[in-house]
C-alpha cells in the first residue's frame, strides 16, 4: 500500500495517526496538502493527504472508518515518519474518532497491540515480523535496550519453520503410514538409472508446429544452398533527417523499414537477377516481376515472414501501413496462407532487437535476402577530414550462388547504398 | 494476458499542457498510459510540487529573461526544459502489474529494469539514488505521484542542454551524494552521444514496454478532455526590489 496510515488507539476511541512509512526507510517528508479537514467523515482507504519525499508525492489512506476530530499539521510541515514502540519520534498527523460498535473486540485489539508496541522495533522489522505470522512479543531482541533486530525474527522464522517441517516429515514416514518404498526409489547414486536422471533434469518439450515447423524445414532446405554474405556499411544521417521530418506529416509508422525497402525495389528493377528463384534442377531462373517482400518478424509463436505485394507499385506510406497490418496479423497470429507466399525478396530487420551483423539464411525458393542491423553512432570523417558522429547501419547480404555472383551482389548493394544515403534520389524514380 | 498501455506520442508539446494532461490521466482515468514527448517549447523552468524558487532559481535572471516557471503536480526537483528535452511518463493502475508494491523505490527500481532494456547497448546504465545514469553521470531525472491505486513516473532525459540555460537554476541543497559536488556540465551527460537519433528512445522504450503491456497507439485529439481542477500552474515570480 502507498501510504496507510498505523495508528494508536485511546481509551476514548480516538486514533492518532503518525505518518507510517513510506517505503523509503526513515526520511523526512513534507506534508503538502489535506483531502479532509476537521469534523468531515473519512471512510476506510479514503485519501488523508498528499506528502512528499525526495522525489515522489504519494496520498496516504486512512485505515479506519470515522471522523477527523483534529488536524495536526499544516501544508508545508517536515515530518518524520514512524515512531518505535513506546518511544515516538513523530509526531500524530491528525486524529480520527473511530466508529465501532463492538466495544469488546476494540478493547482486545487495543491490549494485543498496545504489548506489540511496547516491544522495540523498526517499523520495517514490524513488517517483516508480520509477513512471517511472528508475534514480536514473542521475539528476545539481542540489540540494544532488547531491541528486536531483523536477524532476530528471521531466526525464529527458522527455527518455525524447521519445526514444522519436522512435524510434517514425521507424519508422513512409510514406517508410519505402513507404504513399502517403490523398488526404484534407489538412494545409491551410482545406482540411478538413465531414465530418472532424464526425469530429475525437469526437460521442457517444446511441439514443433505452426511457424517454428514452417522455420524448420525451410532451414533446412536452405542448408543446401550454397550461401554466400556481402557486408555494407550505410550512413543514414539524411535518412534519419528525412524520417523524422516525414513522420510529422502522415499518421502511418513511419520507421526505416518502409524507406529501406522502397529503395531495395527501385534498385531491383536493374537488378532483376536478385528478384528471382531457381527450379529444384538449378536448370532455369525466374526472374519475378512483382517485387513481393517478405518481412522477417518475430512473434512468440515463431518467426514469421509475411510480405507485402507489389511494392513496386506503392507509396512510402502503403509500404508503412502494409508493415504495420502485417505485425498486428503476425502477433496474433491470424496471417493467412496468401501473406506469407509467393514472396520474392527478404529483409530482415534484427537491429531492432539488437545485434549488427548477421548472416542471414535465405527464405527458399527466394534468391536474395537482406539483414539490417542496428543503427550505431559511430565517429566518421566528413569531406573536411574532421571527425563526427555519424548513423551507421550495417547491412549483410544474402544470396543464392548459383544464382547470384558476388560482382553483381556488389554492385546492386552500391545502388541500393547510394539511394539510401541520398533519399532525394526516390524523386527521380517517381512517375 | 498482457494489460493495455496506450501511447501517445508528442513532438514539441508545451510541458505546461503536458503536466496537465498528465495529472488528468493520473486522477480521471483508469487506463495505463505512455506519454512521450519530443523537446517543447517554450523552454520552461519545471519545478517540484513544494520548493521555493528564491532557493532554487537565479530569480532576477530568470524574470529578466521572461522564462516561464510551471510548479508541477509530483515532487522532485527544478529543470529546466526546451526543444532539446525528451519527456517519457508512465502512468499505470496498480493491478497492471499486481506484484508491484506502490512505493517510490520499488517502482524506481520496475522502471530501472525497464530502461536496462532500453539501453541494452550501454552496459554502464544504473539507477543512482533516483537518477538514471551511465556510470557516474546522469542522463535523466524522475519525479513520482503515487495514489492508492495509481502511480505516476515521470523522465526527462538531456538529448542536449544549453549551459547557459542551466544557469537559471542553482546548484540544488540536497544533491545526490553521487554528484560530489560535481558543476552540471561534469554531471549531466547527453543523450545524444549515445542514441543515433531523438525518436530512437520512443521505440526501444516501446520494444521493452511491449514485454509487460499490449500497445495501442493513441492520438492526442483521441484523449478525453475530462474537467479537472489541476494542480499544474504556473509561478509569479517576485524580483527583488532595485
Amino acid at each position: 500500500m502507498s501510504g496507510e496510515a498505523a495508528n494508536m488507539v485511546s481509551e476514548a476511541g480516538i486514533v492518532e495517526v503518525p505518518l507510517a512509512q513510506t517505503g523509503e526507510g526513515i526520511v523526512d517528508c513534507e506534508l503538502v496538502r489535506w483531502f479532509v479537514k476537521e469534523g468531515e467523515c473519512v471512510e476506510e482507504f479514503q485519501p488523508l493527504c498528499e506528502v512528499q519525499s525526495d522525489k515522489a508525492t504519494i496520498e496516504i489512506t486512512s485505515r479506519y472508518k470515522g471522523k477527523v476530530s483534529k488536524v495536526n499539521f499544516m501544508p508545508g510541515a517536515v515530518l518524520t515518519p514512524c515512531f518505535f514502540g513506546f518511544f515516538r519520534v513523530g509526531e500524530t498527523l491528525l486524529e480520527i474518532m473511530i466508529s465501532d460498535g463492538d466495544g469488546s473486540f476494540k478493547l482486545e485489539e487495543k491490549e494485543n497491540s498496545q504489548r506489540e508496541r511496547e516491544v522495540l522495533a523498526t517499523p520495517a522489522v514490524r513488517s517483516l515480523a508480520r509477513q512471517l505470522g511472528i508475534a514480536l512479543k514473542d521475539v528476545a531482541g539481542s540489540g540494544e535496550a532488547g531491541r528486536v533486530l531483523k536477524d532476530d525474527v528471521l531466526k525464529i522464522a527458522s527455527v518455525k519453520e524447521a519445526v514444522e517441517s519436522d512435524i510434517t516429515g514425521i507424519s508422513s514416514t512409510p514406517a508410519e503410514t505402513g507404504e513399502t518404498v517403490p523398488a526404484d526409489e534407489i538412494t545409491d547414486f551410482d545406482k540411478i538409472s538413465a531414465d530418472r536422471v532424464e526425469q530429475m533434469q525437469d526437460d521442457k518439450v517444446i511441439p514443433v508446429r505452426g511457424f517454428r515447423r514452417i522455420m524448420a524445414k525451410t532451414m533446412a532446405a536452405a542448408a543446401s544452398v550454397p550461401h554466400f554474405h556481402y557486408m555494407e556499411e550505410i550512413n543514414v544521417d539524411a535518412l534519419v533527417k528525412l524520417r523524422a521530418h516525414l513522420q510529422l506529416q502522415t499518421r502511418s509508422k513511419l520507421t526505416f523499414l518502409p524507406f529501406l525497402i522502397k529503395a531495395l525495389s527501385l534498385t531491383l528493377v536493374r537488378y532483376p537477377i536478385l528478384n528471382s528463384n531457381i527450379n529444384q534442377d538449378a536448370s532455369e531462373i525466374r526472374c519475378k516481376t512483382w517485387h513481393n517482400v517478405g518481412v522477417a518478424m518475430a512473434t512468440d509463436s515463431g518467426l514469421a515472414v509475411p510480405n507485402i505485394k507489389q511494392v513496386q507499385k506503392l507509396s512510402l506510406e502503403e509500404i508503412a501501413d502494409e508493415i504495420t497490418r502485417l505485425s498486428k496479423l503476425a502477433a496474433a497470429n491470424k496471417l493467412t496462407p496468401d501473406d506469407v507466399s509467393n514472396g520474392t525478396i527478404t529483409v530482415s530487420n534484427f537491429g531492432a532487437i539488437g545485434g549488427k551483423f548477421g548472416s542471414p539464411v535465405l527464405n527458399l525458393p527466394e534468391a536474395a535476402i537482406l539483414a539490417v542491423g542496428r543503427i550505431q553512432k559511430l565517429p566518421r570523417f566528413n569531406e573536411e577530414g574532421r571527425v563526427y558522429p555519424a548513423s551507421i547501419m550495417s547491412v549483410t547480404l544474402g544470396a543464392d550462388h548459383r544464382v547470384i555472383d558476388g560482382a553483381t551482389i556488389a554492385r546492386f548493394c552500391n545502388e541500393w547504398k547510394d539511394m539510401v544515403e541520398h533519399p532525394e534520389k526516390f524523386l527521380l524514380s517517381l512517375k | 494476458m498482457r494489460p493495455a498501455m496506450r501511447v501517445l506520442r508528442l513532438q514539441g508539446f508545451p510541458i505546461f499542457r503536458q503536466l496537465q494532461l498528465e495529472e488528468r490521466l493520473m486522477h480521471k482515468s483508469d487506463e495505463n498510459w505512455c506519454v512521450f514527448n519530443n523537446g517543447t517549447s517554450p523552454p520552461t523552468i519545471v519545478m517540484g510540487v513544494s520548493g521555493s524558487p528564491e532557493e532554487l532559481l537565479d530569480v532576477d535572471a530568470v524574470s529578466r529573461d521572461g522564462i516561464p516557471v510551471v510548479r508541477r503536480f509530483s515532487g522532485g526537483g527544478t529543470v529546466i526544459v526546451d526543444e532539446d528535452t525528451l519527456f517519457v511518463t508512465l502512468i499505470c493502475s496498480r493491478k497492471a502489474i499486481p506484484s508491484l508494491e506502490l512505493f517510490p523505490r520499488t517502482i524506481l527500481k520496475w522502471t530501472g529494469e525497464l530502461y536496462k532494456n532500453v539501453f541494452l547497448d550501454n552496459p554502464d546504465f544504473t539507477v543512482h539514488e533516483q537518477d538514471y545514469a551511465f556510470g557516474q553521470t546522469k542522463i535523466a531525472g524522475n519525479a513520482e505521484s503515487i495514489s492508492k491505486d495509481r502511480w505516476l513516473h515521470h523522465t526527462s532525459f538531456l538529448w542536449d542542454y544549453s549551459p547557459a540555460r542551466m544557469a537559471y537554476l542553482t546548484i540544488p541543497r540536497r544533491a545526490p551524494a553521487y554528484r560530489l559536488g560535481r558543476s552540471h556540465g561534469d554531471f549531466i551527460c547527453k543523450l545524444k552521444d549515445y542514441l543515433s537519433y531523438r525518436e530512437e528512445l520512443a521505440e526501444l522504450l516501446e520494444d521493452a514496454l511491449g514485454r509487460h503491456f499490449c500497445l495501442e497507439r493513441t492520438r492526442l485529439e483521441d484523449v478525453d478532455e475530462e474537467e479537472y481542477k489541476h494542480r499544474t500552474r504556473f509561478v509569479e515570480l517576485l524580483r527583488s526590489p532595485i
